[in-house]
Parts: structure tokens; C-alpha cells; sequence
């Protein structure tokens, strides 16, 4: 693809009532979106409509807060798990990607792929699986007595598992016998339409990126500010040589928090809407189980983010939140309401034009392929950036007027597995 | 409620076994007309079969694209009223993930959602999941054992009030109300709560099938639909009633667990089942209903609907119409919905 026709890709992250914390208590959001089908089959239409590459799901296999008093302030302990939600959108919507996190640490290779190549069937070429390593001690404990287990060997058994999946979908016949894994037969289902659904990843700490450059179509990452997106980008795609792939083999979609509305003295109104409805111990809960860290509210709430041990879980996001805090000189109380809106991603409030303004000089500036889109709340920040921001970005030729393809892959432009 | 006067009839497909011709539509949309159909026929459901890998073990010669729980979605959203009840393994999931599939394809469905559990262990499987060795049927009924325990009780995780949905108050749920499930167990530690809401119908359904003679107490304790195979006629009622003595034994109502006989059209020619052996086995009480195995060709399942199915209601032994929207009230058990 030449430099001027490079046009970026989007995913629309969906998250039932959306990714603000406290999305669910604004008065427009959908409150029972986590028992809503309909809901979702209307979100991914909307997204569709705007000509979205995919729609996006998290998971975790747990409750997102091991308080519970806490945990009950939050729409975030009950909700769809995605695969069956995907599988049902998949009937509904005709060209959309769909792509949903599974986790290497508490699945078996052979059922996840063959699962996904189940969606992708019934979506004719379009799923996409985001590989996570699990991060939470609460997912843990829902799989055995012994705990989160270490970071390195969490990723260790992600390899073998990418491995062992990657090689069921391109019809590998022979069995796996390895360190975490045996397999004896193929896959017993038709090769997918689009080759071999698509590999998404979300982890980059070291060991997360090495397996990034190595087997992923898609990654995704969280960066603050210009500066932090393209050195991710720049290190990725460096490494990629390595595994005799090349630059463009790898989408790279940082997530994106955007709030826009006619004016930006509307678009921040709007922000500062939802940011009044953060109960503080919310949204320190929220923020300590990103840094692994069980009490940091023993410490002053107005006072500086304590010195804090190396994350097992995750450790890139720890990493930024401090890189944060330094910066900015931010106290706890503000570095939790400010990470509540979205978990550290990038957050814009502004105009349509200033929002595609800022998601052009990344573009542009070599820091991303495209972004993963994360509305405040839904369904009412998804409507309007597909309504305002994404005719912006087509008027400006950077984002497609309409489905060059049918597959996931044919909308990513990547190539087709042999 | 059900007062055992009309037989419950659920139909088994195996997809990709629809039509043995590749034909010009897609498989998704000729298994979804086969189950709308079913479903104007007001059967109460159908049991989409899974095994990985298949039966047959001949990976090639199965053309079957779909996972049972994947299907089952997708067919939840072009469906109604119908059941939909999909096969899933106990080896290829664990407990908590599997659990959480079903709670959620229940909600997907309102409330129409149900496993079947196998107590046999298919012969293959276990080498495909890193359990070369397999299990022994000791330790594999153990297991299969406190697996349902597990799942059974993650969906009694939620109180049926617990979402409260409080914006002003801030409130999403009462703590309360959501419970750990706690458990540690001989071969599983599962902590809880299931991060899915409860099911329309209070649980998705229990379907339990490949008993052998050590496994009924098991079912007797903890199935909604027992599915068993065809036998003689004559010993079918003693063993209907052993089964819901056992039921009883486990302080259940004898009519909280439907025992279903699985039957094959006969299949020379064009394949054909008879209204009079239905009738006469139910009406001797030999079971609650029938499960119907569709063979290869779709026009068994219009022949079923057209002319046994008729005559059947004639006879008063099927009803007209559903009775609710859960599969639960199609069955006339407890539980959620709309009885
Ligand atoms: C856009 C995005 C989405 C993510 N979604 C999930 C998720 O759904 N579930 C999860 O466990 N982790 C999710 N993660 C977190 C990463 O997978 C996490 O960083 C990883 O488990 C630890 O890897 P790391 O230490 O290499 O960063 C997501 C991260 C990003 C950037």
C-alpha cells in the first residue's frame, strides 16, 4: 500500500455499559447492558455501519474486585462471556470483525481453537482471538489452590499455546507433545474462510512483545502520549525481522478514549459529567489492581504514588501508570479519577475535528496502524464518534468509506496464511 | 404445571450431518431451518451434539464447521421459543469457564439454555487435552461428579434480586446477594462467584446422557433431563421407575427430573417412526418423552413433524403450544420464566 492511500484501522471496544468506570450511573447509559443481547447486536450494527475493521471484547475469568463493597459500586462483576456473545452477533451483522480475548493461562489449545474457528465459520472469515496472559489473582483462584503464576511462565505457556493453535489452523496434521501441551489430533472442522482467524495480542512487557512479533496479526497496546506510542511501535516492528516477518505483517492499534461533541467546551462538560461520579474509593480500588498493589489506600490520598515492587501481573501497565504519576507530578486521588475514564489509555476530549486531528499525527507520525476505541459510555459515545469523528477521518481520506472485503483479514489488509 | 399427560419430545442434530450433498446454502442457515422448524412444531428442544474430535475419528470425513456452544449462540438469535441444549466436554473445559458459556448462553437466549454432560468418556479426547493417560471410570465419575457440583453451584451464584441497578445511589448489586462458591474439592478449587448474572430460568439446564448403571444416582441427584437409550420395551417401565426412585431418595419430587428415551428412525428406506411405539411406551410409562436421533436426511424430521407429531396431538399425548418462554416451562419444571 503506497504512503498516500495508507488509511488507518479501527476497532470499536465494546464493554456493556462502557469504559468509564462509572458509566453505568450516567443517566442515558444503557444500565442492563450486561444482560442485554439486543444492546450488543445494536452496538456492533452501529459499529458496522461506520465501517469499523472489528468489534473488540475483553475478558477475565473472575470478578474484577475482590472487595466487594467496592466491587458492588461497579457494573464490572457480571456481564457476557464473549465467545458467546460473539457467536451471536456473528448472525446478526455481515462484515464486521469480531475478536475476543481468551486466556493461554486457563485453556486447553485444542478446544480454543477449534472454538474460534467454530466463530469464524459462522461469521464467514471473521474472528479474530486477542491472546492474554491473565493477570488477576482472582482468575487464579478460580482455577486451582496455587495462585497467580509467575509472570515468565505465564508467557512461557502463551508461546507453546499460540504454537500449538497456529499450527491446528493451518491444518497441521501431526500431534504437539510438549513442556504444557499434548495434542494428538487435527482440528476436525474446514479450514476457515479466511485462512486461519486472526491473532490479536494485548500484553507489552518484554517477553509480551517478543511473542507479539512473532505470531500476532493485531496488537494492542495502551501509550499516553506520542513519545511512549512510537517507541512501542518503533521497538515492535523492529523486532519482527527477527522472526522473518515484516513491519507491515502487524497492525499496531493503541487504545483510544475519545469524548467528542459539537464544541469542546461540550465535549469536556460531558467528560466532567462522568468524572463526578467516582466514588474515590472506587476508583483507587480500580487503579491499585492495575499496579498489583493490595493497600494503597493506607496511604495519604492526596499525597504522591508510593515506591512500588515489580507487578506479576501486569507489568507494561504498571509501568505507564508511574511513568504517569512522575510526569505529572499527580497525587493518588487524581491519578485514580483520571486513569477511571479509561484504564490508562489515551483519553481526547475535543471536537471531531480536534479528535482527528490528534488520532492524525499518530497515525501520520508513525505511532500506530490504527486505534482500538473506547467509549466512555454506550450507546451513546459509540454514536457519536461513528457520527462525528469517523466522517471527519473519510472526509480527510484516512479511514475507508466502505468494506473493501468480507474477511477480518481482507479489512486489515493483512496477508493471507498459506 | 405439567401434569405428565403429554409426552416431552426433544430432537438430536448432528451438525454437518444435516445433508450428506454439499448444497449452494450456507450450513448455518439450513441448521437454523431446521430448528425453526422444529420449533414451529413446538417441540420443547433440540440437542446439538459435540465431541472433539469426532466420533468417527476420521477428521476429514466430518464437514461439520461448528462447535456445539458457538451454534447454539448463533441459533438462540434467530430462535424464539424453542430449547437449545448443546453437548460440551468435561475434559475439554474447566469447570468455571464452562459454567460461565452456559449462564451466558442462557441469558443470550432467555432462558432456552442447557448442557448435556456425558458420563461416558469418549474414547479420543483426553489425548487431545493434554491428558493422554485418560481416566480411569472410577476416577472420571469422580470427577464428572464434583465438575456438575461446581457448575451447578457457580449458577446458584446470584440471588434472583441481587441486581439493583441503582444509578442515583451508586449501587450496581447488593453485596449480599452474590455469593463464593467456595469450593475445594479432589480434583478442583474454584473460588466463585460466576461474573455472569443468574439465568432467566434460575439455572440453564442439566441434561445428563451416557449413563451406565453406577452413574444414576448421579443423575437421579442432580439432572433436569435424564436422556437414555432405547431398550426393550418391556423393561423400559421398571427402569423408569428405579430412576425416579432414586429421585425421590435424593429428596427431589419424582417429576423434577424427565426421562427422555433416545430413539432412531428406523432408516431403510425413507426412515420412518411409528405414533403407535411412542404412544405405547409412554402411556406404559416407560418414559417422560422421547429424544429423536435426525439421521442424515433432513426429510426425516418432516416426516416426524408432518405425520407422527399429528397424529400424536390427536391422540391428546403432545400439546398444541408452549406453555411459557424457558425451556424450564416447556418442561414443566421448576425454576424461573413464566410458569
Ligand atoms: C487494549 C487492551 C485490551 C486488553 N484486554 C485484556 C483482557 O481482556 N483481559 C486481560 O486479562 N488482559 C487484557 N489486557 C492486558 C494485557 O493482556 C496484559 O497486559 C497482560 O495480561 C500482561 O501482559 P504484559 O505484562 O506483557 O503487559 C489488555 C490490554 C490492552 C492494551
Amino acid at each position: 500500500m503506497t504512503a498516500a492511500s495508507r488509511q488507518m484501522k479501527l476497532g470499536a471496544f465494546l464493554w456493556a455499559t462502557g469504559h468509564h468506570i462509572a458509566a453505568w450511573r450516567h443517566p442515558k447509559a444503557h444500565v442492563m447492558a450486561g444482560v442485554d443481547i439486543d444492546h450488543y447486536i445494536q452496538l456492533a450494527r452501529t459499529a458496522e455501519a461506520a465501517k469499523f475493521d472489528m468489534v473488540f471484547c475483553e475478558d477475565a475469568a473472575g470478578l474484577r474486585e475482590a472487595n466487594v463493597g467496592i466491587a458492588s459500586q461497579t457494573s464490572r462483576s457480571i456481564g457476557f462471556e464473549p465467545i458467546s456473545l460473539l457467536s451471536a452477533l456473528a448472525v446478526q451483522t455481515s462484515r464486521i470483525g469480531l475478536v475476543s480475548t481468551a486466556s493461554t493461562s486457563y485453556n486447553e489449545p485444542y478446544g480454543l481453537a477449534r472454538t474460534f474457528l467454530s466463530l469464524d465459520h459462522l461469521s464467514g472469515g471473521r474472528a479474530g482471538w486477542n491472546l492474554v496472559t491473565s493477570a488477576s489473582p482472582i482468575e487464579a483462584a478460580n482455577f486451582g489452590s496455587t495462585g497467580l503464576k509467575p509472570h515468565a511462565d505465564r508467557y512461557e505457556r502463551a508461546r507453546e499455546f499460540a504454537e500449538v493453535v497456529t499450527g491446528l489452523w493451518h491444518g497441521g496434521a501431526s500431534g504437539h507433545d510438549g513442556q504444557s501441551f499434548s495434542v494428538r489430533d487435527p482440528l476436525d472442522l474446514p479450514r476457515s474462510p479466511q485462512g486461519a482467524p486472526v491473532m490479536v495480542q494485548a500484553g507489552a512487557s518484554d517477553v509480551g512483545r517478543d511473542l507479539a512479533a512473532r505470531t500476532a496479526d493485531v496488537v494492542f497496546t495502551a501509550a499516553q502520549t506520542f513519545e511512549e506510542a512510537k517507541a512501542f511501535y518503533d521497538d515492535l516492528k523492529g523486532r519482527m525481522a527477527a522472526y522473518g516477518r515484516e513491519p507491515d505483517d502487524i497492525k499496531i492499534m493503541p487504545g483510544v478514549a475519545p469524548v467528542v461533541a459539537e464544541t469542546e467546551a461540550e465535549a469536556r462538560e460531558k467528560h466532567e459529567e462522568l468524572q463526578e461520579l467516582i466514588p474515590d474509593d472506587v476508583g483507587v480500588a480500580l487503579l491499585s489492581s492495575y499496579l498489583s498493589i493490595s493497600d494503597l489506600w493506607r496511604y495519604p490520598i492526596d499525597g504522591p504514588l508510593p515506591e512500588l515492587p515489580e507487578s506479576e501481573g501486569m507489568k507494561s501497565r504498571q509501568a505507564l501508570v508511574v511513568e504517569q504519576s512522575r510526569r505529572d507530578g499527580l497525587s493518588i486521588r487524581q491519578l485514580a479519577r483520571h486513569f477511571a475514564g479509561a484504564r490508562g489509555h489515551w483519553r481526547i476530549v475535543g471536537t471531531a475535528a480536534q479528535v482527528a486531528d490528534e488520532l492524525q499525527a499518530r497515525f501520520e507520525g508513525g505511532a500506530a496502524d490504527g486505534f482500538n476505541v473506547m467509549p466512555s459510555w454506550f450507546p451513546g459515545e459509540l454514536d457519536a464518534f461513528a457520527t462525528l469523528v469517523v466522517p471527519e477521518l473519510q472526509r480527510r481520506g484516512l479511514f475507508r468509506r466502505d468494506y473493501e472485503g468480507r474477511t477480518l483479514r481482507d479489512h486489515l489488509g493483512l496477508k493471507r496464511p498459506a | 404445571m405439567d401434569n405428565g399427560a403429554t409426552m416431552h419430545l426433544a430432537v438430536s442434530l448432528f451438525p454437518g450431518a444435516a445433508d450428506g450433498s454439499p448444497g449452494s446454502e450456507p450450513e448455518f442457515d439450513r441448521l437454523a431451518q431446521l430448528v425453526q422448524k422444529a420449533e414451529a412444531a413446538e417441540l420443547d428442544m433440540v440437542v446439538i451434539a459435540d465431541s472433539a474430535p469426532a466420533p468417527a475419528g476420521d477428521a476429514v470425513s466430518r464437514q461439520a464447521p461448528f462447535e456445539a456452544t458457538t451454534l447454539l449462540a448463533a441459533l438462540a438469535t434467530v430462535t424464539s421459543r424453542i430449547g437449545l441444549v448443546a453437548g460440551a466436554s468435561t475434559i475439554g473445559h474447566q469447570p468455571y469457564n464452562l459454567a460461565r458459556r452456559f449462564a451466558s448462553l442462557d441469558i443470550i437466549s432467555h432462558g432456552r439454555a442447557g448442557w448435556n454432560a456425558t458420563m461416558a468418556q469418549a474414547p479420543r479426547e483426553a489425548a487431545n487435552f493434554s491428558r493422554s493417560e485418560g481416566f480411569s471410570p472410577d476416577d472420571f465419575r469422580r470427577r464428572t461428579d464434583e465438575y456438575i457440583g461446581i457448575v451447578q453451584g457457580l449458577w446458584q451464584g446470584w440471588d434472583a434480586d441481587a441486581l439493583l441497578f441503582d444509578k442515583s445511589g451508586g449501587r450496581f448489586h447488593d453485596p449480599e446477594k452474590m455469593h463464593l462458591l467456595d469450593h475445594k474439592g479432589e480434583f478442583f478449587s474454584v473460588q466463585g462467584p460466576l461474573n455472569v448474572a443468574r439465568s432467566p430460568q434460575d439455572t440453564p439446564l442439566l441434561v445428563l446422557s451416557g449413563l451406565s448403571e453406577p452413574d444414576m444416582d448421579i443423575a437421579a441427584r442432580t439432572a433436569d433431563v435424564i436422556l437414555l437409550d432405547d431398550g426393550p420395551i418391556d423393561g423400559a417401565k421398571a427402569r423408569h421407575d428405579n430412576l425416579k426412585r432414586r429421585v425421590a431418595v435424593n429428596g427431589r419430587a419424582p417429576d423434577a427430573v424427565k426421562v427422555l428415551t433416545t430413539i432412531a428412525p428406523i432408516t431403510d428406506g425413507r426412515p420412518t417412526i411409528s405414533a403407535d411405539r411412542l404412544a405405547g411406551q409412554f402411556q406404559s410409562k416407560g418414559c417422560d418423552g422421547f429424544n429423536i436421533r435426525m439421521p442424515m436426511q433432513p426429510a426425516a424430521l418432516d416426516d416426524f413433524i408432518d405425520l407422527v407429531l399429528p397424529e400424536l396431538q390427536r391422540r391428546g399425548l403432545f400439546r398444541e403450544s408452549y406453555r411459557g418462554t424457558t425451556l424450564r416451562s416447556h418442561l414443566g419444571l421448576a425454576g424461573g420464566g413464566d410458569q
